[in-house]
């Protein structure tokens, strides 16, 4: 290749472009885009249709060409959901298992990460890996034990049974030693200097300068326990107990092919993460970057 | 400022090693209380004819040999298998796929939408996407078979028919949970620098080469890493199949957690239970170390 190349192309480039290039271009890059919004819409026809399905009569549910258009809105499917189902309930146990169990496991994470990022004491490297192998632990293995195990702690049939489980996954002490090694030292220096114990240290360098960890954990603790469903379905079997995935399968259990009820109940339980997620899109995007490969 | 504690603890919290120890004691009881203990007994458990109304019995390691001979375990470990292979592709594949998609958006308008349209699936529980996807692939009535039929081909009843349930569950799983690796990868491809995508542009190579020759080996930890992921993911597979085929027709969709769980809560052999959750164990750990061997131990620990 020769010197005046490089020189030529760019040239070139730069005429093609203040012609029809840049049109071109322009015509291209529109149609990428509009391109990308079909398969995002396509991408959206299953919810779309769920929600098509909830809201229609029971006869154009099951008809054919399927018809996108009711010929009128019913309230039907829902309301039969509410009345003959515990939905609020549902939801509200899936509330406190998803919140219960990414309270705890913040509590005790926290104070555990800590200790492994920033303190070094004997044994700390040691006992930070068998941590961490122990997320290869799935909940398969444990389920026959654990469900002993909580038989006589007298716990099945609670919410502590499911929360506490999903509090010992070491994922949350994983993730926030990754981000409190990462906080400056010179901070912590500083504190020290003026007197500050380990606790101290961590309750006003550590804690403040940590909330995007902390709401990243968070949102992905939150959203684990909330779908938890291999779990709960053993853990958690009065009715008065079931979360909303198995909720859920009950309902599906006790209509099987009525889809206009079921799909009304799965629309209804998509509500509470749909509001959130509109309300916190970017945040919830961003939250799960944070929390990298990691998943159950 | 020190806060105020009774003198005897602070006298321990003196000691760096104990003061360690001290943080990290309470996750570390929960840890060996609800994961560590659980996993010991379950070994336990496994060595023993195990029935919790008919009284339990020692028998070694019969619980796990007898498997060997269980017809009904080599057909849930073959679907389970051929889940995981027909579902990482699809989740992997599409995820990086739209992340690249994305990329190419950069700020234009409509980027949002897009990424949020691909992303929210994974928001949505399992039993959920599990009925609307059996709606979709409803053999009468379903969206799925009319729009194939009206495009002259002739679909297989999908659920129904026993050659096409997993592959059926994997697309939805596809589906579902695609939206979540194409954020991950995302945040892969930002960390190349722009430079190299212009340098690769003004080098003329065409998009596929452009793909395979320098965007592939740059994100290959990432692709590794993910791997590895739903691998683990996918052999633990239950919600879906319970929801949508209830591990039928027949057994043709039979995965291993299914299997276990049914061992376990509806024949009550919880010794069988045991040892079948030892074999998925042994799987996932087959399965990570391989892949991990391949990524080094530092990506392991370096998150993504």
């Amino acid at each position: 290749m020769t010197e005046v190349a490089p020189t030529t192309q760019s040239w070139s480039r730069s005429r093609a472009r203040s012609r029809a290039g840049l049109r071109w271009r322009d015509v291209r890059a529109a149609l990428q885009g509009l391109g990308l919004l079909v398969l995002a819409l396509l991408w959206l026809v299953p919810v779309l249709w769920m929600i098509d399905t909830a809201f229609k009569p029971t006869p154009e549910i099951f008809t054919l060409p399927p018809r996108w258009i009711p010929s009128r809105f019913t309230l039907e499917h829902v309301q039969e959901v509410i009345r003959d189902w515990p939905f609020l309930r549902w939801v509200m146990n899936s509330a406190i298992v998803a919140g219960g169990s990414t309270a705890l496991s913040l509590v005790i994470s926290v104070p555990a990460a800590y200790s492994f990022a920033r303190l070094r004491w004997k044994g700390r490297n040691t006992l930070f890996l068998v941590f961490i192998s122990s997320m290869l632990i799935p909940w398969q293995v444990n389920a026959v034990p654990l469900y002993f195990l909580m038989n006589s702690l007298g716990l099945l049939n609670t919410y502590a049974a499911v929360i506490l489980p999903i509090a010992a996954m070491p994922i949350g002490v994983f993730l926030l030693r990754q981000f409190f090694v990462n906080i400056p030292g010179e901070l912590e220096d500083a504190a020290r200097i003026d007197g500050c114990s380990s606790l101290g240290v961590l309750v006003r360098i550590i804690l403040p300068n940590s909330i995007p960890a902390f709401v990243a954990l968070g949102l992905y603790m939150f959203i684990f326990s909330w779908n938890e469903f291999f779990w709960s379905l053993i853990a958690l079997q009065r009715p008065d107990l079931l979360t909303l995935p198995i909720g859920l399968k009950a309902l599906q259990g006790a209509h099987d092919i009525k889809y206009g009820i079921l799909l009304a109940g799965a629309f209804l339980a998509s509500l509470p993460v749909l509001m959130v997620f509109l309300i916190f899109r970017q945040r919830v995007i961003r939250g799960m970057t944070l929390t990298g490969g990691l998943k159950g | 400022m020190r806060p105020h504690l009774p003198k005897p603890i602070a006298r321990l919290l003196r000691n760096r090693h104990t003061e360690g120890l001290l943080f990290v004691l309470p996750y570390a009881v929960i840890w060996a209380l609800f994961l560590l203990w659980p996993m010991i007994y379950g070994f336990y458990i496994s060595l023993f004819k195990w029935q919790p109304l008919l009284g339990s019995e020692f028998i070694g390691l019969k619980n796990y040999t007898n498997l060997l001979h269980d017809a009904r375990f080599w057909n849930a470990l073959k679907n389970t298998f051929w889940f995981a292979f027909l579902s990482m592709p699809l989740i992997i594949g599409i995820g990086l796929l739209f992340a690249l998609f994305i990329r190419g958006m950069g700020k234009r308008r409509g980027a949002g939408f897009v990424e949020a349209s691909f992303f929210w699936p994974y928001l949505l529980n399992v039993s959920i996407i599990s009925i609307i996807w059996k709606w979709l692939f409803d053999p009468d009535f379903g969206l799925i078979l009319y729009y194939l039929r009206r495009l002259g081909l002739e679909p297989p009843v999908f659920l129904n028919d026993p050659r096409w349930a997993i592959p059926a569950i994997a697309i939805a799983t596809g589906w579902w949970l695609a939206g979540y690796r194409m954020v991950v990868f995302r945040a892969a491809i930002e960390d190349i620098p722009d430079t190299i995508f212009e340098l690769a542009e003004l080098d003329g190579a065409n998009p596929l080469v452009r793909f395979f020759r320098i965007l592939l080996p740059l994100l290959k930890p990432a692709l590794l890493f993910a791997l590895v992921l739903t691998a683990i993911s996918s052999f633990r597979v239950l919600g879906q199949v319970l929801m949508m085929t209830d591990g039928g027709p027949g057994r043709a969709s039979e995965v291993l957690a299914l299997y276990l769980y049914r061992a376990g809560w509806q024949y009550l052999e919880m010794g069988r239970a045991a040892a079948l959750g030892f074999v998925l164990f042994l799987i996932i750990l087959v399965v990570t170390l391989l892949g991990f061997r391949f990524l080094g131990f530092e990506s392991e620990l370096g998150g993504r």
